[in-house]
């Protein structure tokens, strides 16, 4: 009732408005139309609503239209854009349009693996990202820009290393030994492991498109299991040439200031009561004023007393050493990126190259990367059937130096008088100067990566198109280590080596397509292919031991003493065959089918060929007649799938029997022996871990996933959800089982055991306003996921990763009913008080000392408390593996200005903080006449236990950016149409609670054991269009 | 003409498939039983391998001393130490105990790898049959050696014969210890009858170390039974079996010129000495060298012994200041020689002497080392002056001269031959002879106690006070240590345990 009186009234204004103007003139509009960067858009439909009248803009984005007189709209449409109304008042001549990355559009078309797909007709789950919508700040890898971006989706960077990679994890890790790395597709062309995509400037990415379940991925088989992540770079669109340069420059300070001793006293004190804790007899206390060997010659070092360190004794002058490490070892780092790129194109010609140099400087000194990347895209029509094209990169990157400690000793200096790297004993290997400046580390890489295609349509519905595609990578690692300065330098009297990798990867691809109507009711897509792969890995090292002196450094092993080498290749092809079936019926229902078959060299005999069939159903309730009428959802649709997916996670030759080699000295020089027992890698223990035995039956694991979610979408899409669950169960795990050690094997690669994933995810976009001058949205992602070691064969517990000497076990567990990486160790209570306290505890020695941890008796060789702490109250104390990832994100647009932030944070994960008991916390140890219950006394031969002392809350919130940014007005300069500029913030603050010495976002594993810290970074950036 | 396309292509595409769907694979740079044991050459190679398992960080290079030294009164170790070298200290050791698991795998590899040699080599028919006994001899050795290792720590185990090329192989009950001693003499019968007298290098075992580990076993079983040490009722006769050490430890002592006794305590543990000379007290030893790569190729032994606090200086030789200093370096300071050897040690005992260092300098710093707190005298028969780094070139000894020379006196009794072996050991110490008049029985305790002295921290005392049925009365009676459990067999890795299902208890 009351919206027709609306109406009435609107309709009445409207005719008084539209009789008053018809007297007015006919006029011209003149006008461009801009991407949200600024760059022109050539090809926009401008056409005036209501009218049969429109035009499109030229390649410079600019357009005129003759409006008919009175007050007009205009519409403006471009594929992959919002599309825009804008009111022409009428006496207009001039517009400037600006139209934004259409994320909500239904119509836009996802590139899923073999084929593309509309939006509204997916029955996957397929997240999707504009290349332009990454953040503005240096990455050498694109991985680590998709933190927080999508739902499902957990990226981690677990520290600030130049030319790092990123953990990337789609709906949980569904692996214990196999790859938990989703499969990266780069254009077509599976390129392997996601997390370190080097060769690809990220301002060349057109869309990146993550396939989260088994209905999406199952079209990648036996490399679908862990999601797929499918990259499309830009390519040249007919009628336009573009040519763009930009620039970020950076300069970047510490995150996280170290907390270190900031008084030689304080330090010297702590060490003092440290070694007299520790038992260190009167003359081994460190700094008493003693004078000390050196170890080598007669050469002394002097060791101050506390008194001479205070400058209150009265026979020395002051201490003439307070050493700031920080300041020597770290800097301020400036990093610079410039892309130089071009694309445009006919109807019959599309081209887009790039070239970018790249440039990373490490927080530590010496610590550089560049990087040079270029790409090269053609298409080119042959007849109008056929179609050719081919996609070439090439990237280069040089990595040199490391990350350094700063927690070295301020009492003594960075160099001796003479100016050498100063050492207290001919065994210190800690100066990190020496480090920086006298150990060479450096690596070089090339990859060349190419991709030729022809395309015929065969027909106006069928398609054939094979493709070849190389991948090439090479790299080349040069180290030294001088006698005195690390202990491997020492060990050898120096060690040189050059370690050479290489790789090719040979592709082909054939497939067809499929895309038929069967009248209005019936749409169909079919793709069926076969491809096969080959790819070989080849390494050699080349090792030289003892040196005459290191001046030449590794530049001639030759003249090394000892000379050592391996080299080793490992090949493997797979042969697939797939197919996908996508069927909609009244544009309601729709259904896909897929199925891929791989044959793998890698598998044991008995299973060479994998099947993986998939299915999934949608229904877009919002075409139901019941829904429309609501005229609530622009879009509602339901999805469900389940299919099966892969993961080859397997080494090749692993299904063989392969003998092992040593050496044994017989007299004059070493005999190399062969024979059955294959030594892999030393444990931390100097123990080897034999395999060798082979296994025929060895296969991929399998995971078979069910999903299910549903869109809506809000007043024309302004408002979108997503929402998306899924139950995940991977059986088959690939596991070393541990065999009977009398056989002379340790283990044998089994399928056997199997990890589930649940969980559920989330993403919301509001258009909150959307006028002329001003467009605010705002959008958000949450990321829940449960991961569950079910079964293990005839194991509980494994205990996984690195074994840590400072408590002498490892500490992360696979173990069955826990999530992965659960810790496992002791249980504590604070601090011990009183000596009785710690005997009354089951503790013994020096562990039962007041001041020190108190361990728990929670079991014994029984099962019940036995009144001894010992290997048996060993428990399960923590999970590394959060309880939910989320996000904010935020775009605010003003006329020119834009205003983006994004907020990524992660909540209830335990973090292992082997730093815990950093000097701040060291000052507020437990003393006699400081009873603290919190951190335990000064001793420097403690022998801790792995405990949940050690178990912090991971927890944070973290302002990952914030990009201000403005566009100048179009065509300002003549030759340039459009300038960009904006600054840029990264790592701008954490809301924690963690250990504030280091950033809260650690390793997958969630240990802290002082990685690389994580700048915060400020960039300018400048886009120029030409 | 399209369809011709899609014709062709489907054809192509068909041949291409065919031709790829076996997906069989090749291996690079690996070696299996397939391409091995076909040439002089692989038999050679296949013997090497065997050896090499010896000096192995977790078999004589470090895993054998903890194993056989730690439950004894000669070693203790530093506070930091792992719970496992406590338990074994402390005889207290559990199935869970991870320094037995260890050498439990690696010599159970050593017996996979000599298996090969001898189910493998004498199928190797184009080599000469004299090279061909050699090598299978020499494998027939080291499975003697590995089981006499097993059984004299273990007791009764999984006895394999087999080479496993499946998993379906691995399942093995227990055997007597009967059965695996007849393998043993088997074994050693076999390798005496087809290796050669030749020495061919140090590492390497000829019909004289054959015959020394015979006598060695004969003893063992001997003295077990005789004393009614626990599992030896199976040995029929105690004074055959000593007849039969007496016998090979003659063939050591009286038949043979590649090995000798040496006069001077020094040259024993000198590296340039044994290593080098033509006859050496070292009838066999795990060989390593400091060129060697990883740990295994060479030895860390020494940083064991070695303690921790600083660089040390120490004469060359104690008697003759004039050959200067040698500098040893530091090691870990793991091993702590207990109170009890070194007290048992008479003050002017040469072995105590020459072969513990008490002193040594830093500098111009003279430091006293002292029995009582953590860094203690320690033994010398463990250095080697030129180390590299870590690197030493210290051969673990397995069977050396001086033990056999004790095995004939033990086995003799008190006879002229027997005061004759013991007595030239405690000469060569500075000692006086043994009590002319002892009674048999005394003369083997006086025998098995010149053992304690003569061979302390190379791994024979806990089987000595184990085949003398003495583990309490001397652990635990006179020197005040306990024991809990595995005093005369170790307990079985719980590894084993879970993972061969005819294994459970």
């Amino acid at each position: 009732m009351k919206r027709t009186f609306y109406k009435a009234c609107l309709c009445m204004f409207l005719s008084i408005f539209l009789a008053g103007s018809l007297y007015a003139q006919q006029r011209i509009l003149k006008g461009t139309v801009n991407d949200e960067t600024g760059a022109p858009l050539p090809g926009v439909g401008v056409t005036v609503k209501g009218e049969n009248t429109g035009t499109s803009t030229d390649p410079k984005g600019t357009f005129s239209i003759a409006l008919s007189a009175g007050q007009k709209t205009l519409v403006f449409t471009f594929i992959g854009m919002q599309t825009k109304e804008l009111s022409i008042s009428t006496n207009q001549t001039t517009i400037e349009v600006t139209l934004s990355d259409d994320q909500q559009n239904l119509d836009e078309v996802l590139v899923v693996g073999y084929g593309t797909v509309k939006k509204s007709d997916l029955t996957g789950a397929v997240s999707t990202l504009k290349g332009s919508d990454l953040n503005r700040t240096p990455a050498s890898s694109v991985d680590q820009l998709l933190q927080g971006k999508l739902p499902g989706v957990q990226v981690i960077n677990s520290g600030g290393q130049p030319g790092a990679g990123a953990t990337i994890r789609i709906r949980g890790a569904s692996s214990l030994n196999g790859s938990k790395d989703p499969l990266m597709v780069v254009d077509g062309f599976p390129w392997g492991d996601a997390g370190n995509l080097k060769q690809i400037n990220p301002e060349d990415i057109e869309s990146i498109e993550v396939l989260k379940d088994a209905s999406s991925a199952a079209i990648y088989g036996s490399r679908g299991a862990n999601g797929v992540i499918i990259i499309t770079t830009k390519k040249g669109k007919a009628g336009q040439s573009r040519i763009n340069f930009s620039s970020l420059n950076t300069l970047s300070t510490r995150a996280n200031e170290p907390d270190l001793w900031r008084d030689p006293v304080e330090e010297a004190i702590y060490a003092n009561e440290a070694a007299a804790n520790g038992g260190a007899i009167a003359t081994d206390i460190p700094y008493i004023g003693m004078t000390r060997p050196f170890g080598v010659g007669d050469q002394t070092i002097y060791y101050p007393s506390i008194a001479e360190l205070r400058g209150l004794d009265p026979s020395k002058g002051s201490w003439q050493h307070n050493t700031d490490w920080v300041d020597l070892v770290y800097r301020n780092p400036i990093s610079q990126s410039y892309t130089l790129s071009a694309d445009g194109g006919t109807e019959n010609t599309k081209y887009a190259l790039s070239g970018n140099y790249y440039k990373e400087e490490g927080i530590a000194i010496k610590n550089d990367y560049d990087k040079y990347t270029g790409r090269l895209n053609i298409e080119q029509n042959l007849n109008k059937a056929i179609t050719a094209g081919t996609n070439v990169v090439l990237a280069h990157t040089n990595n040199t130096g490391g990350g350094l400690g700063v927690g070295r000793s301020r009492i003594f200096p960075a160099y001796d008088e003479n100016g050498n790297f100063f050492r207290t004993s001919s065994t210190d290997y800690g100066n990190p100067l020496a480090i920086a400046n006298r150990v060479l580390n450096k690596n070089k890489t090339i990859d060349v990566l190419g991709t030729l295609f022809i395309n015929a349509k065969l027909t106006d519905w069928l398609q054939f198109r094979t493709q070849l595609s190389s991948k090439y990578g090479n790299s080349v690692q040069d180290q030294y280590d001088p006698r005195d300065v690390t202990f491997r330098g020492f060990e050898n009297k120096g060690y040189g080596s050059i370690s050479n990798s290489n790789y090719t990867d040979l592709l082909n691809e054939n497939y067809l397509t499929a895309n038929k109507d069967f009248g209005t009711a019936h749409r169909l897509n079919f793709v069926a292919g076969y491809s096969i792969q080959k790819t070989v890995n080849r390494y050699s090292t080349l090792i030289g031991r003892e040196f005459v002196n290191d001046n030449l450094e590794n530049e001639n092993l030759e003249t090394a003493v000892t000379k050592s080498l391996n080299n080793s290749l490992s090949r493997f092809d797979l042969s697939s065959f797939y197919g996908r079936l996508n069927y909609a019926l009244m544009d309601k229902y729709l259904f896909t089918l897929t199925a891929r078959a791989d044959g793998s060299t890698k598998f044991g005999a008995n299973n060479k060929w994998a099947y993986f069939p998939s299915g999934g159903v949608a229904w877009k309730m919002n075409e139901e007649q019941f829904i429309k009428s609501l005229n609530v959802f622009s879009e509602l649709k339901l999805r469900a799938s389940y299919g099966i997916t892969g993961n080859q996670g397997i080494s090749p030759y692993q299904t063989m029997d392969r003998f092992g080699s040593y050496k044994y000295f017989t007299g004059a020089a070493f005999q190399t022996g062969f024979g059955p027992g294959l030594a892999g890698a030393n444990d931390e223990q100097g123990r080897t871990v034999v395999g060798g035995l082979g296994n025929n039956s060895l296969k991929w694991e399998t995971t078979q996933s069910l999903d299910a979610g549903i869109d809506f979408g809000f007043m024309d899409q302004r408002l979108t959800i997503n929402a998306g669950v899924y139950l995940k169960k991977t059986n088959d795990l690939l596991r070393l089982k541990t065999i009977a050690p009398s056989a002379g094997y340790d283990q044998q690669w089994i399928n056997d055991g199997s990890v589930n994933n649940k969980g559920i995810e989330l993403g919301i976009n509001a258009i909150v306003l959307d006028r002329t001058q001003l467009n605010w949205t705002v959008g958000g992602t949450f990321t829940l996921n449960r991961n569950e070691v079910v079964s293990m064969g005839e194991s509980d517990r494994v205990e996984v990763g690195t074994l840590y000497e400072s408590v002498r076990q490892r500490i992360s567990t696979y173990t069955v009913g826990m999530p992965m990486f659960s810790y496992y160790g002791y249980k504590s209570s604070g601090i011990i008080q009183t000596l009785e306290e710690g005997i009354e505890a089951g503790l013994t020695g020096t562990e039962a000392l007041p001041g020190e941890i108190k361990y728990l008796d929670i079991s014994g060789p029984d099962g019940v408390p036995d009144g001894i702490v010992d290997a048996n109250d060993r428990t399960m104390i923590g999970n590394p593996n959060p309880d939910f990832v989320y996000s904010f994100n935020t775009s605010l647009k003003y006329q020119r200005f834009d205003l983006t932030a994004q907020l990524y944070g992660v909540y209830g994960n335990d973090v292992w903080d082997f730093n815990k008991i950093t000097p701040s916390r060291q000052i507020l140890r437990w003393t006699p006449d400081n009873p603290s219950n919190e951190f335990p006394r000064a001793n420097a031969t403690r022998g801790l236990k792995a405990s949940d002392f050690f178990i912090t809350d991971g927890s944070f919130l973290r302002i990952q950016n914030v990009t201000l940014g403005y566009n100048l007005k179009p065509n300002l300069v003549k030759g340039i149409s459009n300038i960009r500029v904006y600054f840029s913030g990264n790592n701008l603050y954490t809301f924690t609670k963690f250990n504030p010495g280091f950033d809260a976002e650690v390793g997958e594993n969630g240990i802290n054991t002082g990685g690389y810290p994580r700048p915060r970074a400020y960039t300018f950036g400048l886009n120029v269009g030409f | 003409m399209n369809y011709k396309i899609i014709i062709y292509g489907l054809a192509c595409l068909m041949l291409s498939v065919t031709s790829c769907t076996k997906m069989t694979e090749e291996p690079y740079g690996l070696t299996n039983t397939g391409s091995f044991y076909k040439t002089a050459a692989d038999a050679e190679s296949a013997i090497i391998y065997a050896y090499s398992v010896l000096p192995e960080v977790g078999y004589y290079s470090r895993g054998y001393y903890i194993i056989t030294e730690l439950p004894t009164e000669n070693l203790t170790q530093k506070g930091d130490a792992g719970p496992a070298n406590f338990e074994l200290d402390e005889n207290r050791t559990t199935s869970n105990n991870s320094d037995l698991d260890n050498i439990w795998t690696y010599m159970y590899r050593g017996v996979a790898r000599a298996n090969a040699v001898i189910n493998n080599v004498p199928g190797i028919s184009s080599m000469p049959e004299a090279a061909r006994n050699q090598v299978v001899g020499e494998g027939h050795f080291l499975r003697a050696l590995h089981y006499f290792n097993f059984v004299r720590m273990f007791g009764e185990v999984p006895l394999r014969t087999e080479t496993i090329a499946d998993v379906s192989q691995i399942p093995m009950a227990k055997s007597p210890l009967k059965d695996i001693y007849d393998l043993i003499i088997a074994d050693l019968k076999k390798a005496e009858s087809m290796i050669g007298t030749n020495r061919i290098s140090e590492g390497r075992a000829n019909k004289v170390a054959a015959q020394a580990l015979l006598a060695k076993v004969y003893l063992h079983m001997a003295s077990s039974k005789a004393s009614g040490s626990a599992g030896y009722n199976f040995v029929d006769n105690a004074d055959a079996l000593y007849a039969e050490a007496k016998n090979y430890a003659t063939k050591v002592t009286s038949e043979q010129s590649t090995y000798a006794f040496s006069d001077k305590l020094r040259d024993i543990w000198d590296i340039e000495v044994y290593k080098k000379a033509a006859v050496s007290e070292h009838i066999f030893d795990a060989a390593v060298d400091r060129t060697g790569e990883v740990e295994g190729n060479f030895s860390k032994l020494p940083n064991m012994f070695l303690p921790a606090d600083r660089p040390m200086s120490i004469p060359y030789d104690v008697a003759d200041p004039s050959k200067g200093l040698i500098n040893i370096g530091q090691g870990w300071g793991h091993f702590r020689t207990e109170s009890a050897v070194y007290n048992n040690y008479a003050a002017n005992d040469k072995r105590k002497t020459e072969l513990i260092v008490s002193t040594y300098t830093n500098g111009a710093t003279t430091y006293t080392l002292d029995i009582n707190t953590s860094s203690r005298p320690f033994t010398r028969k463990f250095i080697d002056p030129l180390r590299v780094g870590d690197k030493h070139s210290t051969n673990s000894p397995v069977i050396r001269y001086s033990d056999i020379l004790l095995i004939l006196a033990e086995a003799s009794g008190p006879t002229t031959e027997g005061y004759a072996a013991v007595n030239k050991v405690r000469a060569r110490a500075g000692l006086g002879n043994l009590n002319p008049t002892l009674s048999l029985q005394a003369f083997r305790d006086a025998v098995v106690d010149e053992r304690a002295l003569e061979l302390a921290f190379e791994g024979d005392r806990l089987f000595d006070l184990r085949r003398t049925n003495t583990m309490e009365k001397v652990l635990v009676q006179k020197y005040g240590k306990s024991i809990t459990s595995g005093a005369y067999f170790f307990p079985i890795p719980q590894r084993e345990l879970d993972t061969n299902p005819l294994m459970k208890p």
